[in-house]
């Protein structure tokens, strides 16, 4: 670890799980120098702080926790020689006229350095809405955290956030950061959702919140913060079906700290910076099927691409990635895409933008809203059944070569529609 | 009877399938399974004594962290889950760490429950992870 060469087939940048499959995606496609950038001191992405089992489930068959996890990925990485720089920035990329990219990097051991790479594939993860990215009214206490750095916090650092804490969302890493603040002595006093329905996992609501006992207030929101050095109390309030605090209904709550876990966000600063196209609905980046970005030579992966429920999924994503840069590195180009996949009815994203005739490929879709029984149609080609929907839960489909055969130029489709009435099983409790 | 799998939603894993039950009185006689026999054998312990995955930190010296991650390596009993992680928060830990060095035998007087560490932790002053 922490060593560099002037000149690599790949250059990944970020060390979470997305980096770490990439760059060994890479290695198996023939790359054979590859270096993962990373900013943080150690690799692992947030898979260090994510103290919780629940992962692996897909990729290793078993249930790992997070640590377990990044440190399997960080072996294999190690064993295949890849190079891996901590403490290290990429401030920004040139492509020279050899279509070589010259990767700067800002690294605490080796300072401002440029290195050469054929092709570069992003995995730099995503990071926590704050408040101020839902405008939460009132005074601007000390107190206020997002549920990412509470965890930091607790988990890594030792520090216990606050003794009685307010968390709003009710996604799974609200849920979990209820029970790890009830387990280290702090007292949750509710958890406020602002949908009429919890993102999270069944599992979670039962093992995080009721057996603890725990209160989730759904339809309800935090409407004010309070305190002058540090926050004082909070007030909530039901919302209507608009989603609008309802007035004169809100109460106040007397507490020290209040935990926003209210979504996640593709962190795209450096797309950005390169002028990458990127995808109002996902926030992250435009992709081709071998999700190369609008930069040719450069590709995406992992949650900076689309923020993934699973961190399976991002392993597959991200070796896949991998695979692709390492194919360019190489020379390889593939015929390009010549269909566009596009979201119809209820559907918020789909991925990738672009199909390509003859292969398969692997599309990635999250819903507007849950529904009961359910069939996703993409283009009056592929129709399949689903008991149910929620838009917590990405759901990845398989399109055989065969599907798009006799596409060219065209735009496909999908939908997620209600199933017709005489197929209709009993819902599911979710 | 707080101890029946909730709302028919196996908890086991965080794929969290319906599950279809086939009682009679106390006795399950049937578990529909939709992804794997995992269900099987969470509901039928679930429903006499729920048990709980336990996962915390511990304080650790001369790492790179002051926190080291734990798990629990069987379910805790639900009702037991706060005591357990007060004996676990008790445990002081010197790195360096490896992945599943055991750091306490028989939580709560069971010898199946260990607690482990979750990862490696070398000494803060090595330069290797």
């Amino acid at each position: 670890m922490g060593r560099m060469r002037g000149d690599y087939d790949v250059v990944v940048v970020g060390g979470g799980p997305g980096g770490m499959a990439a760059a060994l995606g890479a290695r198996e496609s023939g790359a054979e120098r590859v270096l993962i950038v990373d900013r943080e001191p150690e690799p692992g992405g947030f898979l260090v702080q994510c103290i919780h089992a629940g992962f692996g489930l897909h990729h290793f068959g078993e249930e790992l926790t997070g640590p377990e996890y990044a440190e399997r990925f960080l072996e294999q990485v190690l064993d295949q020689d890849i190079d891996l720089l901590p403490d290290s920035y990429v401030a920004g990329l040139a492509v020279d006229t050899d279509r070589h990219k010259q990767v700067r990097v800002l690294s605490g051991t080796h300072g401002a350095q440029a290195v050469t790479a054929r092709s570069v594939v992003l995995a730099t993860g995503c990071r926590d809405r704050t408040r101020a990215g839902i405008r939460i009214p009132g005074e601007r206490p000390a107190g206020v955290y997002t549920a990412g750095l509470a965890q930091k916090l607790i988990n890594q650092w030792g520090y216990l956030p606050g003794r009685r804490v307010v968390i709003l969302g009710s996604g799974d890493v609200g849920l979990m950061m209820a029970r790890r603040l009830m387990l280290e002595g702090s007292e949750v006093l509710g958890v406020f959702e602002l949908l009429p329905y919890s993102n999270g996992l069944g599992r979670n609501i039962v093992e995080c919140l009721e057996d603890f006992g725990i209160p989730l207030h759904l339809s309800t929101t935090v409407t004010h913060v309070h305190g002058h050095e540090r926050v004082e109390r909070v007030t909530v309030a039901p919302v209507d079906e608009h989603m609008q605090p309802i007035p004169g209904r809100g109460w106040d709550i007397p507490c020290d700290t209040l935990v926003v876990s209210i979504g996640l966000i593709p962190e795209t600063e450096l797309y950005q910076r390169l002028a990458i196209g990127i995808d109002p609905n996902t926030s992250g980046p435009i992709v081709s099927s071998t999700l190369e970005t609008s930069m040719p030579g450069v590709f995406a992966c992992g949650n900076s691409l689309h923020v993934h429920d699973l961190v399976d999924y991002v392993t597959a994503e991200s070796l896949d990635a991998g695979r692709y840069a390492g194919e360019w590195a190489r020379g390889i180009r593939r015929p390009g895409d010549n269909v566009r996949l596009v979201p119809g009815d209820n559907v918020r994203y789909c991925l990738p933008h672009t199909l390509s005739p003859g292969r398969e490929h692997t599309v990635y879709l999250r819903v507007k809203a849950p529904r009961g029984p359910c069939r996703i149609v993409v283009g009056g080609r592929l129709e399949q059944a689903l008991p149910f929907v929620v838009p917590a839960e990405m759901i990845m489909l398989r399109l055989r070569p065969e599907l798009l055969e006799g596409l060219q130029g065209d735009t496909l489709r999908i939908d997620v529609l209600d199933a017709p009435h005489d197929s209709r099983e009993t819902p599911h409790g979710r | 009877m707080g101890a029946e799998p909730q709302g028919g939603q196996c908890l086991r894993c965080p794929i969290g399938c319906a599950l279809e039950l086939a009682h009679q009185g106390d006795t399950l006689q049937e578990v529909s399974r939709e992804h794997c026999d995992r269900e099987t054998k969470y509901v039928r312990p679930a429903v006499s004594e729920p048990g709980r995955g336990l996962t915390t930190t511990v304080p650790i010296t001369g790492g790179r962290w002051p926190r080291l991650p734990v798990k629990v390596t069987a379910p805790v009993p639900r009702s037991r889950v706060m005591e357990a992680a007060r004996i676990i928060h008790g445990l002081r830990v010197t790195a360096p760490v490896r992945l599943g060095d055991v750091l306490l035998e028989g939580l709560l007087g069971d010898p199946a429950l260990r607690v482990v560490a979750t990862r490696s932790m070398a000494r803060a002053d090595e330069t290797t992870a």
